[in-house]
């Protein structure tokens, strides 16, 4: 490609500048809290002018937090933002983009009904007497996107075009903006190989005109690929920040998993039972040939990185999605599943991933919520009778130790683990034998995590059996008495407790070199 | 660079072409439904192809069209305005009464067309500055605004209007009811301003998405008070028009037109979830809406038959729409 003209009107040239040398961007001890949880532990970085910085990290390492702090969306609790030397309070979007801080998300934020040319210039319409030039700005974007080599039209709706192409559309159009920090969140989640060296394309072509790239990937290959330093993020601290050269893929593994993990995970011995539940190849709408079983008294884990089919594959266990192939058997008889209420009737109960959207009737009070199962246990003449209802509810709100005003207080007055105790709550006076906890932990204190452990002991004793997904490496490890590793809508490895280390775990989990096809 | 731009096996205008056909033949089916009925009308009735009854129809249409458009405006940001009829009936009222005070033609008019914006920057200040949702402050207007007409008229219909103010409604102008122009002027200012002003982009990324919209620097509280302003002038200028067609002042006019306007907007292709929509749409809406009243009163069906029959081709119109979307 003949040189071109610089993408971005980004105000100074990359290194003519030449006197100012300090940093693009310096976090100095940042910290963020959120109530309940300490998302970001005192955080030192420094982005350097031009430079492709990846950061890798576990879920829930504080990724995500650093870049809404990054882009203004969070306002930091504490520390200092330096800005090419100068203290910044970065607690806006509004401020943010001002300084030319751009971010492509992993989520398109899109018009999607709009076309490609007018989510380009979004914001930044090209007019004359006062009307737009539409025909000038679908030139000029197509120009654009035929310059980066992204063979997407214009002048289509968004909507018209693919995920990956629409993240690609988001790429081009914070390309086009004047940007000096811009910030991939795994922008190739759901890019092809093709798309994913056009985006490289863009991006090694932005660090060239002098913009300081931030990358976010799962995929380390990746980042061997195109960064120049990589940090690790582990527990909301910046545990290591190393040029490329001088570190490898094995090693940031070890950094991602090497933590002090608090002694929180409560497993009590208790014995194995008959077979509960066998699924033999089971494929759906986002995961494929799934096999596994559960035994009485037994955890079993998933553990994968988000987006890797496991909670597909228990949605369909569920009865939510259709089965496309496979085999499910409970208590030894082969069952067919293909509604929620098969599945409740079956004794199988789904604690839900999102508790506010799929769990609790936030605008609801805590008693009806911990009573909604069994409504039809508690009207046996259609009536439903309040003295039942009553006893049911104040027995879970004290066998949990529920903190609430009261049954009549709404779901959404309580905290987070205490919501979680309801959504865990409600299936417990059902006579279901098979539990399956969709991140039952997340956002939940450390306090209430062990509560909730002790339940799962109770269930097992009582000779229920669990799935757990749990995008927490050591929660799934130190409980599961069985762990399978999804990847990519796939079951790529099954371990026994205890059988590998983390690193054997989160490699199989991560796509590493020779792992992608 | 030049060389990996034309020729390039790319999949270029191909999805735009495919969009804009598409759009042409929904235009195109519901100006083909209303031929049909048109034909059949023709032929079943005497009465219907008249010079007459023609006029008729388009001067009934196009004060339907006017509110539909601006209610259009507010659909494609996502939101509803239930308070038009409302606005219709109150806006006819005091112009009458300025009227019969003795104001001239223009000053009635232009004191009477101030209740547009002051209604419509009401209904945004609702949505954005107390947090209730448009269909909650519209309705509130909805009743509040009929119970302002009724206590200016005391209830009562006020009549002895100036016969130059009546008699504009039932002039023509180049063999078009003014009526008809007056929906034109209305039209045209408003296809400019959704399809080729940056207002109307916004307008468009308000309903599509409108954390993106903001995230792009779009101002969403601009956008909405700009819908709801253009929204109740629309109705306001109808209701003038209005007291002028029927010559009278009476606070209950336009009710239920709220529910046309919507019917009308949904009809011309409107999506309630916001971001689609066009001007053209409300037109051939507000046109198919008369046509169906009209020609059932000319074959003589029972009103409240005519009433089933609106609303059964509400859904079936909707839903083919909906099919017709979704295997795109």
């Amino acid at each position: 490609m003949p040189p071109t003209k610089p993408l971005t009107s980004a105000p100074s040239p990359p290194h003519a500048a030449g006197g100012s040398n300090a940093p693009l961007v310096e976090l100095k001890a940042v910290h963020k809290r959120f109530i309940g949880t300490h998302a970001l532990k005192g955080i030192d970085l420094t982005l350097n002018k031009g430079e492709i910085h990846a950061i890798v990290g576990e879920n829930g390492a504080g990724k995500s937090t650093l870049i809404k702090i990054l882009t203004g969306a969070h306002e930091k609790s504490s520390g200092t933002i330096l800005w090419e030397g100068r203290e910044i309070g970065l607690r806006s979007p509004q401020e943010a983009l001002g300084l030319g801080i751009n971010a492509v998300h992993q989520e398109v934020v899109l018009c999607p009904h709009l076309s490609v040319a007018a989510n380009m210039f979004l914001g930044i319409e090209e007019q004359g007497y006062g009307l737009l030039r539409q025909r000038a700005m679908i030139q000029r974007a197509q120009a654009t996107l035929d310059d980066l080599g992204f063979r997407l039209p214009a002048a289509a709706p968004l909507n018209s075009l693919t995920i990956g192409q629409q993240q690609l559309v988001a790429a081009a159009r914070a390309a086009m903006r004047g940007t000096k920090l811009l910030i991939f969140d795994e922008p190739t989640a759901y890019l092809a190989r093709g798309e994913t060296d056009l985006l490289f394309s863009l991006i090694r072509r932005l660090k060239r005109e002098g913009v300081t790239i931030v990358y976010i990937s799962h995929r380390l290959e990746e980042i061997f690929e195109l960064a120049d330093r990589v940090s690790v993020l582990r527990d909301g601290q910046l545990v290591a920040s190393r040029a490329i050269g001088e570190t490898s893929q094995a090693q940031l593994i070890r950094d991602m998993v090497a933590r002090s993990i608090e002694q929180v995970h409560h497993k009590e011995a208790i014995e194995k039972g008959e077979l509960l539940l066998e699924v033999a190849g089971l494929s759906g709408p986002g995961f494929k040939n799934v096999s596994l079983t559960v035994r009485r008294g037994e955890i079993v884990g998933l553990y994968g990185l988000i987006g890797a089919g496991r909670s597909e594959f228990v949605q369909c266990l569920y009865g939510r999605q259709p089965k496309t192939a496979g085999r499910v058997s409970l208590r030894g008889t082969p069952v067919k599943i293909s509604s929620e209420a098969d599945a409740i009737r079956n004794g199988i109960v789904l604690v839900p991933e999102s508790r506010r959207d799929q769990g609790l009737c936030l605008n609801l009070d805590v008693g009806f919520n911990l009573a909604l199962p069994i409504f039809q246990r508690l009207s046996p003449m259609g009536l439903v009778q309040r003295g039942a209802e009553r006893a049911a509810v104040e027995k879970q709100i004290s066998d949990l130790a529920i903190a609430t005003a009261g049954r009549h207080a709404q779901a959404f007055t309580l905290s987070g683990g205490n919501q979680q105790k309801i959504v865990i709550g409600k299936w417990l006076n059902h006579g279901a034998d098979l539990f399956i906890f969709d991140e039952p932990t997340v956002g939940v204190d450390v306090g209430t995590k062990v509560q909730i452990y002790k339940i799962f002991a109770e269930l097992l004793k009582k000779g229920a059996g669990i799935i757990m997904i749990s995008s927490y490496l050591p929660e799934v490890y130190d409980l599961c008495d069985t762990l399978h590793v999804f990847r990519a809508g796939r079951q790529v490895a099954a371990y026994a407790a205890g059988e590998v280390g983390h690193d054997v775990i989160l490699g199989d989990a991560i796509e590493t070199q020779g792992s992608r096809r | 660079m030049s060389e990996n731009t034309p020729s390039d096996q790319g999949y270029a205008p191909a999805p735009q072409k495919a969009k804009s056909k598409f759009e042409f033949l929904r235009g195109l089916t519901l100006l083909g439904l209303l031929l049909l009925i048109w034909i059949a009308l023709s032929l079943a009735t005497e009465s219907f192809l008249t010079g007459q009854n023609m006029t008729n129809l388009m001067r009934q249409t196009s004060l339907w069209a006017i509110i539909a458009i601006g209610q259009t405006f507010v659909i494609i940001t996502g939101g509803i305005d239930l308070s038009v009829g409302a606005i219709v009936g109150l806006s006819s009222t005091v112009v009458s009464i300025l009227l019969k005070a003795g104001f001239p033609i223009w000053a009635a008019v232009a004191i009477t067309m101030l209740i547009g914006p002051i209604v419509g920057a009401f209904h945004a200040f609702g949505i954005l500055r107390m947090g209730l949702p448009p269909f909650i402050i519209t309705l509130a207007s909805m009743t509040g605004l009929r119970g302002i007409g009724l206590l200016l008229t005391d209830g009562l219909t006020i009549t002895g209007l100036p016969d130059e103010f009546v008699n504009f409604s039932r002039e023509s102008f180049l063999g078009i009811p003014a009526l008809a122009w007056m929906a034109l002027i209305v039209a045209i200012p408003a296809f400019m301003l959704l399809h080729h002003t940056r207002w109307g982009r916004y307008i468009y990324a308000v309903g599509s998405n409108a954390e993106a919209a903001r995230l792009s620097g779009v101002s969403i509280s601009r956008t909405i008070y700009l819908v709801y302003i253009t929204s109740a002038s629309c109705a306001t200028f109808a209701g003038i028009l209005t007291a002028s067609r029927i010559s009278i002042g009476v606070a209950t006019t336009g009710e239920s037109w709220e529910l046309q306007s919507i019917a009308a907007a949904v009809i011309g292709g409107a999506s309630l979830f916001g971001a689609v929509g066009n001007v053209l749409g409300p037109i051939l809406g507000s046109l198919l809406l008369t046509t169906i009243n009209n020609g059932a009163n000319l074959l003589n069906i029972n009103p409240f038959w005519q009433r089933i029959i609106a609303g059964a081709l509400i859904v079936l119109i909707v839903w083919l729409d909906q099919m017709r979307r979704k295997k795109r």
